[in-house]
């Protein structure tokens, strides 16, 4: 394995830092609220 | 009476099918039909407050996704202030979170920090460990933006710092690691796969180009256990950047080699073309000069293709060079004329008085 200055590869290389793993966009559901809703309303009239 | 509520009966059956719709289109990542279905469902409206929070929650992510942040950041304000009216707590801590992710990708370091945190505050509040593990990645995220947008200003190595960036990037990984032992403690891989992957990434910045590489090992491992190929592939990319930096060139052609592969397999042409001119410039440092025409031609062939003359002009200096270096002068000289061309077209000064040297 080589182990030349890291010098010349900087110059070389314009990394700009990496690739950042994915945002967490927090998701708020409309068919999860609804189908709570829906058994909530179920269960009340059990 | 009897038809205004029938009115209303049918105008709230009529906007959830529309959000329905949506949500379904964005779930299958047509975030275009998503918010035409969405848009109309606001337009119909609802007097149900948390459906309607939940149209505005998603049209802000479906317009984060699509790039277009104003919208994205108009709708996950007007979701904020929905889910404050109504006294929704968890409501408020995601609306907070989305927001901050957005002021980020703005630049906007100092208010996404704000929302971040109050993200963090609330599900701490409410006993909610999931979320509190996503603001705490979403902080250490803010923190990452803000250290690399200071670093480009200031400094050309990585690892050469001002101790103000120093800081910036200090807490990113501190977040990081707290997002880390909190989502072990869940024993949510996925998530720890991505904070290996962003401690990595920050870890690089800093210069430890060992830890860098051990993070980066951590997320190429958990990546192969999802069979996530775009996870793979980037952690592949990363490992050879740093690998570079510490003058192991053999080792981060292996990398690229697999960057360049996984990049074919996901059709990511894009990806495809980094990872020519990454082979390209390490042929270059292992001074194989054949092999690195070779990459930088293909680069230059895909950069053609998708007509990114940025790409074009990049690929034709690195040509340029590498001819000069096997006394190929015609070629050379070819090469040397074309990316002077292209600098002048593209008005990149820098690149035209290179190309004139």
């Amino acid at each position: 394995e080589e182990k030349s200055s890291a010098i010349a590869s900087s110059q070389i290389f314009h990394s700009d830092g990496g690739e950042m793993e994915p945002e967490t966009m927090e998701i708020k559901s409309v068919s999860e609220y609804f189908t709570k809703m829906h058994m909530g309303s179920l269960m009340s009239k059990q | 009476k009897k038809i205004r509520t029938k009115q209303k009966h049918r105008m709230e059956a009529s906007c959830l099918e529309l959000a329905l719709e949506g949500e379904r289109l964005c779930k299958a990542g047509d975030f275009k039909g998503g918010t035409a279905f969405f848009e109309a469902a606001v337009q119909v409206g609802t007097e149900d407050l948390k459906t309607l929070s939940a149209i505005y929650s998603q049209l802000g992510n479906a317009y984060f996704y699509l790039k277009e942040y104003g919208k994205a950041l108009e709708y996950h304000r007007h979701d904020l202030t929905l889910a404050r009216t109504i006294g929704d707590r968890l409501g408020e801590g995601k609306a907070s979170g989305n927001l901050g992710n957005t002021l980020k990708v703005l630049g906007r370091f100092d208010e996404a920090v704000v929302c971040c945190q109050r993200h963090l505050d609330i599900a701490q509040e409410q006993g909610d460990k999931v979320g509190e593990a996503r603001a705490l990645y979403n902080i250490g995220n803010v923190f990452h933006a803000k250290g690399k947008q200071k670093l480009w200003g200031c400094t050309q190595e990585p690892g050469d710092l001002l101790p103000d960036v120093r800081d910036t990037l200090q807490k990113a990984t501190d977040f990081y690691e707290m997002n880390l032992c909190l989502v072990k403690e869940l024993g949510d891989r996925a998530a720890q796969g991505r904070a290996y992957g962003n401690l990595g990434n920050t870890h690089y910045l800093l210069g430890n180009f060992v830890e860098a590489i051990k993070f980066h090992r951590q997320r190429l491992s958990i990546a192969k256990e999802f069979g996530d190929k775009a996870a793979e592939r980037r952690a592949y990319s990363n490992l050879g950047n740093a690998l570079i930096f510490l003058g192991q060139f053999s080792t981060a052609t292996e990398y690229y080699r697999k960057t360049l592969q996984l990049s074919r397999q996901l059709r990511d042409q894009v990806m495809e073309a980094q990872a020519c001119y990454s082979l390209g410039n390490t042929y270059t440092l292992l001074q194989q000069y054949e092999r690195a025409v070779e990459y930088h031609l293909k680069h230059l062939y895909i950069a053609q293709e998708l007509n990114d003359r940025v790409g074009e002009g990049r690929a034709c200096w690195s040509l340029g060079n590498a001819y000069v270096s096997l006394g190929n002068h015609k070629q050379a000289l070819h090469f040397a004329r074309k990316h002077l061309d292209i600098s002048k077209e593209i008005g990149d000064r820098n690149g035209e008085l290179t190309a004139r040297m």
